[in-house]
């Protein structure tokens, strides 16, 4: 018995070693694609109505003008995966949606250095064009509540400070983990800081902050499940994506938003560090701030242009969290995307150790 | 290499091992030792990342914080599944078929319809809510390490039943019958006689329960919140979030080292290195 079971670990530890020799050989980087010859883009973002808002308003007009040029789309653009296509020398991907930090924090090493030169810069928002990447939508987390929890509009919550104040306004709280929806800087924001006075983020002082509610909150780690929290009335009062307050009011809910001080971000594409399309891609990417692409995407998803010039069509309840739009009376504060790529891990750390203490 | 192939032409039966083996090195072995090699600092050969589970004030919490959610979900499993297992075997075929599918649901569900009908039952206003709200109590289970129990317990108890069911289904009655005739106590019988005979089962349904719970990540991450995140989220976070392949490598592997240390402890205890096959026995023979 102890000899056949040595023979099966033999077997086993040889087909290992020739796999594992096998699998060491793919490193050599694959030659660049010709841009002007036939080009299939890998475009990568997280599905749903907002990716095939891209395909209607970026892909298909592109592909019309360069007939070259086609696309095939996958989600979800999952940063880990470019770091093991990267690291494994077999980059199947060519533009990713990401967050500008992720893309500037990685910059060289995962994502590749992009010249976009020659795009119009003028109404664009500040931070949209970055060394590695392209913004194409801002993404704003405003503070809103459920109408029917605060049906006194005289007791209702006005500012931020109201939002960390349990006395005053009971209630279960809902707040998104991810950084780019602003659980560091409303904290500071109701504490105080001046809204132009946020970076560099006092995060240890922010966590201070959230702790005065945090038996009262619900932290939710991705959007969507803070989206079914406010449909399902789970939570009051909330920090929650325009993106997402657009679907809820669509489907009935009565929400109303505090315009005081309003955190946004900027969502951008990055190209993988080593894609043989590189060129094509860029090319691509520069067309993704026109105007009426742009406002394509706003009206799909109820998100801020990142080209001022645009001009959407929105929908009712989209104007409603139009966060550079009329409704908007407070102020807004766009992330700081270089704080955020030279501190990401740290801050991560800090944020992690806090939600789990 | 030929030397062993001619070690093996006698045996030709372990020829069907190979298309099994090639597949596990492939999709198990290989990508297994990519990542201890990134753990230990790619060639670096560095415990850094290992001694930094230990020294960054939440690794531990976690997983100290899993293996008591995993050690609940396993008592409650046994807790139901021993007299559901026992039942089981006291029944006519026909009802013995109903209680197996009746146990087999959960495995015929799909993972996200389950939990997301968990979410609906255990969120405020919810009927457990509800329920308590009878007595005066605020007990809302969505987005706890209870209501993750509560929800784990349901979808690992096949892993306690079957094996449970094929360990009691051998046991001789007679033998229990021959006690009573000696004068014993029922209880007595049962306790000298059937229950050691059942411990094969027992061990094989508690290894299996509590090691499937320790890597548990769809429900946690649906159910829970990430205040009282468990081993599995964490990892999702460090490969994910923080591109620490080498930090996450090191946190598995202390994972599979704990397991396989619990899986061999067991198998001295019982001889149930087998336990899936137990499983896989029970499924086999009797799904009607």
């Amino acid at each position: 018995m102890v000899l056949r079971t040595s023979r099966v670990l033999a077997v086993l530890v040889a087909t290992a070693v020739v796999s594992m020799t096998a699998a060491c050989g793919g490193d050599e980087p694959a030659a660049a694609v010709d841009p002007e010859g036939d080009v299939k883009l890998t475009f990568v973002a997280y599905g749903g109505v907002g990716q095939d808002a891209m395909i209607k308003h970026y892909q298909e007009p592109y592909t019309k003008a360069h007939p070259n040029v086609t696309f095939t789309n996958t989600s979800p653009p999952d940063v880990a995966q470019v770091k093991a296509q990267v690291e494994s020398g077999a980059v199947l991907w060519d533009v990713v949606a990401t967050a500008p930090a992720a893309a500037t924090q990685n910059c060289g090493t995962l994502f590749e250095p992009l010249d976009f030169s020659g795009v119009d810069k003028s109404n664009l928002a500040e931070g949209t064009i970055g060394k590695c990447y392209i913004g194409n939508f801002i993404n704003a987390s405003p503070f809103a509540y459920r109408t029917e929890a605060f049906p006194d509009p005289s007791k209702a919550p006005k500012t931020i400070k109201d939002f960390f104040d349990v006395q005053n306004f009971p209630g279960q709280r809902g707040i998104l983990t991810n950084l780019q929806n602003g659980i560091l800087e409303y904290p500071l924001l109701a504490d105080g800081v001046a809204p132009d006075a946020l970076y560099p983020l006092d995060v240890d002082r922010s966590l201070k902050k959230l702790n005065t509610i945090r038996k009262v909150t619900t932290f939710a780690p991705n959007v969507g499940a803070l989206q079914q929290a406010v449909g399902s009335k789970q939570v009051d009062m909330f920090l929650l994506a325009d993106a997402r307050l657009v679907p809820l009011m669509d489907e009935g809910a009565d929400i109303t938003v505090v315009w005081d001080v309003t955190v946004a971000s900027i969502n951008c594409f990055a190209v993988p560090k080593g894609s043989p399309k590189k060129v094509a891609a860029e090319r691509f990417l520069s067309t993704v701030v026109s105007p009426e692409a742009v406002a394509g995407i706003s009206e799909a998803l109820g998100t801020a242009p990142v080209n001022l010039a645009a001009k959407p069509n929105l929908s009712e309840n989209a104007k409603k969290v139009e966060v550079y739009g009329d409704a908007n009376t407070g102020k807004t504060v766009l992330q700081d995307v270089q704080w955020y790529a030279d501190n990401f891990n740290e801050v991560t750390a800090k944020l992690t150790n806090w939600l789990a203490g | 290499m030929p030397g062993l192939l001619r070690r093996l032409r006698p045996r030709p039966q372990w020829l069907l091992l190979v298309p099994a083996l090639t597949l596990l090195a492939w999709i198990l072995l290989v990508p297994l030792g990519n990542s201890f090699l990134r753990s230990v600092g790619n060639g670096d050969w560095t415990l850094r990342h290992y001694e930094s589970l230990f020294t960054d004030g939440v690794t531990m919490r976690v997983l100290v914080r899993t293996a008591l959610t995993a050690a609940a979900v396993t008592v409650i499993a046994f807790l139901l599944g021993y007299p559901y297992a026992y039942l089981m075997t006291r029944v006519g075929p026909r009802m013995r078929g109903v209680l197996l599918i009746i146990v087999l649901i959960p495995f015929w569900t799909s993972v996200m319809a389950r939990n997301y009908a968990w979410i609906v039952i255990l969120q405020r206003n919810g009927p457990v809510h509800s329920f308590f709200e009878l007595f005066g109590l605020d007990v809302v289970l969505y987005g706890t390490v209870a209501g993750v129990t509560v929800a784990m317990s349901q979808v690992l108890l096949p892993f306690m039943v079957l094996p449970l069911f094929s360990a009691l289904s051998g046991i001789d009655r007679r033998l229990l019958l021959a006690a009573r005739g000696l004068g014993s106590h029922p209880l007595v019988a049962f306790w000298k006689i059937y229950w050691p005979l059942s411990r094969a089962g027992v061990v094989a349904g508690l290894i299996l329960v509590f090691t499937l719970s320790l890597g548990f990540y769809v429900t946690p991450a649906l159910l829970g919140s990430p205040q009282q995140s468990l081993v599995a989220q964490l990892l999702g976070q460090r490969t994910t979030l923080l591109l620490d392949f080498s930090g996450a490598g090191a946190l598995g592997m202390l994972v599979l080292v704990v397991t396989l240390v619990l899986v061999a402890w067991a198998n001295r205890l019982g001889g149930t290195i087998s336990a899936i096959g137990v499983v896989a026995a029970a499924r086999t023979k009797d799904q009607p």
